[in-house]
């Protein structure tokens, strides 16, 4: 760090302000993407595996093993088939939500009690809907237990996207510049922005599933 | 709702089997448990017929294959005639009321929602949806202001068996499967949903399979009883007084316990008896001719009755003097009052804290209808046991119905429980 350099700088921060909205925008666009798309496959994995039990295990492997991949070395290899495009940031980082979004999934579908399901069963409910009104519905607090590790853990992860360089770098983009121009002003805010970004997630996850479940926070003390 | 009315149905075994894999092992050569074997029973309409039997002796699973919850290995069910095995799976599940001891209650939905839950998957409109929901908890007993937006979690477990029977009557269907659905609930409470239960059914009137392993609940509940044996063999069906009076084997003697005459008291009622005639008099009446009358009546007493046919009491016929008149100071007011539907349980129970061999029977205004003699107690239990294919009361059994543990605590503390819940409500 050159002498007199100060370890945060307010005036560039102030100056800055359409360069960091900026990248926290492509921050999120590296979080949110990724995110969804996990949701999708998992949700379709732990389907298949509530049905068919026996995938449960073979899914678990490969979401595993793709999960154990070091994100620089995804980079370096897809960066030649997709160049410097948003898809090469997004397919590993969809890869690492996989693990932890199944995992928690099957874990809220297989927690939903025996009884319920056959009370389901046996007042006719045809599959679907029993998935749809009952397997799903209750699953809920596993599925966002599941979203919220998965979103931090992204929101983290992303930053590595900087290797994609001005164009969809992110929070890690600031951080890299940062550290190259010996500038600490960019790279602690960019951590700090993206430790900001990771806490407003969970906080979201956390109010949307006390919307969604009523019923979790009914008790019988609470008449 | 009366435009999908069916009242009940009839619900016909023929020769239904379930067999599942051996048990292997040091079970081997046991018979599997829930399995069914060659059962046929016809359960009229409108009936309950109750499945007792021990553990793993196939009640279960034969209740399961009413609504194919298990389908049989062979055999047909008919209901009304229909085998249910051609019908449509869940157009057969959603036409058929099913409780069961855990009751499944969705715990994300509130009561109102989960009551409604077969007419929603007919897809009934909204506006009945709710209406159903709302006469059925009322019917249940649950005030509908106060439960409908609640949910499960906020709910006792007695009120919670009364939510899972009100949704299972949502759609009104003509048959109730019913899975020990009061087993988990304590016994004051189980008694009072009992009673309700059996209240509710003089309305609804429908064909209800009720599974036990409980045979006081089986005798209580049952207009018949099917009591299983390990293998799934049906042992014996009839109603429970047939079965309290008349064992099949040795299994059901067995399993209907020591104290089955005792049952059978609590089933039959003053009315079942045939009363003797009193030898009554009226204050004023002459002595000399109603002490003729006492004379020549077995009983040798008077009963001194007043103006509206009151018992006032008893007069030997020593007591009463050879001229004059009768008059109420002369009566001994010792002998309980019974009325005709008393238990003869609890007639018999009187008269033996009286320490006499009768009861007066009065009606509602209390007016004597005629006399109970333990007598004729004992000569209707008689007459109950008609040939009987096994006498469970040998040597052994005897001897061990002489130490008198058994039978009598139960069944006096549940009078007890019933005395409580009938101050209490």
């Amino acid at each position: 760090m050159p002498p007199g350099t100060k370890i945060f700088d307010f005036g560039w921060v102030a100056g800055h302000l359409g360069q960091v909205g900026e990248r926290i925008v492509q921050h999120l666009q590296l979080t949110v993407i990724p995110l969804a798309l996990g949701i999708v496959i998992a949700m379709v994995l732990a389907v298949i595996a509530l049905r068919r039990p026996i995938t449960y295990g073979p899914v678990t492997l490969v979401t595993g093993i793709l999960y154990t991949i070091p994100s620089l070395a995804a980079f370096a290899v897809l960066r030649p088939i997709f160049g410097l495009s948003l898809l090469t940031a997004i397919i590993p980082l969809t890869t690492y939500t996989l693990l932890i979004l199944f995992r928690n999934f099957t874990a809220g579908f297989n927690a939903v009690p025996a009884e319920i399901l056959e009370a389901a069963e046996g007042m006719g409910y045809t599959r679907r809907q029993r998935l749809f009104r009952v397997e799903l519905p209750l699953a809920v607090p596993l599925i966002i237990a599941g979203i919220r590790l998965a979103s931090v853990t992204t929101i983290g992860l992303a930053t590595v996207a900087a290797v994609l360089g001005d164009a969809f770098g992110g929070l890690g983009q600031l951080i890299t510049e940062g550290i190259q121009t010996f500038f600490p002003t960019k790279y602690l805010l960019g951590a700090i922005l993206s430790v900001v970004l990771a806490f407003g997630a969970d906080f979201l996850f956390v109010r949307f599933e006390r919307l969604v479940t009523p019923w979790a926070r009914a008790r019988a003390g609470a008449r | 709702m009366a435009d999908q009315h069916r009242q009940a149905a009839v619900v016909e075994f023929d020769h239904v089997t379930k067999r599942y894999d051996a048990p292997t092992g040091k079970d081997k050569g046991k018979p599997t448990p829930g399995a069914v074997n060659d059962l046929s029973m016809h359960v009229p309409a409108g009936k309950i017929c109750v499945l007792v039997g021990p553990s793993g002796c196939g009640k279960t699973t034969s209740l399961k294959m009413v609504n194919r919850l298990i389908e049989p290995t062979s055999g047909r069910i008919l209901i009304d005639g229909v085998d249910a095995g051609t019908r449509e799976l869940t157009d057969l599940r959603r036409s058929i009321g099913y409780v069961i001891q855990q009751i499944g209650l969705f715990p994300h939905q509130t009561i109102g929602e989960n009551v409604a839950t077969v007419p929603r998957l007919l897809g009934w409109p909204k506006e009945r949806l709710k209406e159903r929901s709302e006469e059925l908890l009322a019917i249940v007993g649950l005030d509908p202001a106060k439960y409908r937006d609640r949910f499960p979690s906020q709910l006792s477990g007695g009120e919670r068996q009364r939510v899972g029977v009100a949704r299972a009557l949502a759609a009104d269907p003509p048959i109730m499967l019913m899975d020990e659905p009061f087993g988990a609930v304590d016994p004051i409470v189980r008694d009072r949903l009992q009673n309700e239960f059996l209240r509710l059914q003089e309305t609804i009137a429908k064909t209800i399979l009720f599974v036990t392993h409980d045979i006081d609940e089986a005798i209580k509940m049952g207009d018949l009883v099917a009591v299983f044996q390990t293998g799934g063999i049906l042992a014996q069906f009839g109603s429970p007084l047939d079965i309290l009076a008349a064992p099949a084997s040795e299994f059901v003697a067995r399993f209907v316990g020591q104290d089955r005459g005792l049952k059978r008291l609590s089933l039959l009622r003053v009315s079942d008896v045939p009363l003797q005639p009193a030898v009554t008099a009226r204050p004023g009446d002459s002595a000399e001719d109603a002490r003729r009358r006492a004379l020549d009546d077995p009983q040798r007493y008077l009963l001194v009755i007043d103006e509206t046919n009151r018992p006032l009491g008893w007069v030997g016929h020593g007591d009463i003097p050879a001229d004059g008149t009768i008059t109420p100071s002369m009566a001994n007011p010792v002998s309980p009052t019974v009325n005709k539907r008393t238990t003869l349980k609890d007639a018999l129970s009187m008269m033996l804290d009286a320490d006499v061999q009768t009861g007066i029977v009065v009606d509602r205004n209390g007016a004597v209808q005629g006399l109970l003699t333990v007598a004729a107690v004992a000569a209707k239990m008689r007459e109950g046991e008609h040939a009987p294919a096994f006498d469970a009361l040998g040597g052994a059994e005897t001897a061990e119905a002489e130490g008198g543990t058994d039978g009598e605590t139960p069944m006096d503390a549940g009078a007890a429980d019933q005395a409580a819940i009938e101050q209490g409500v």
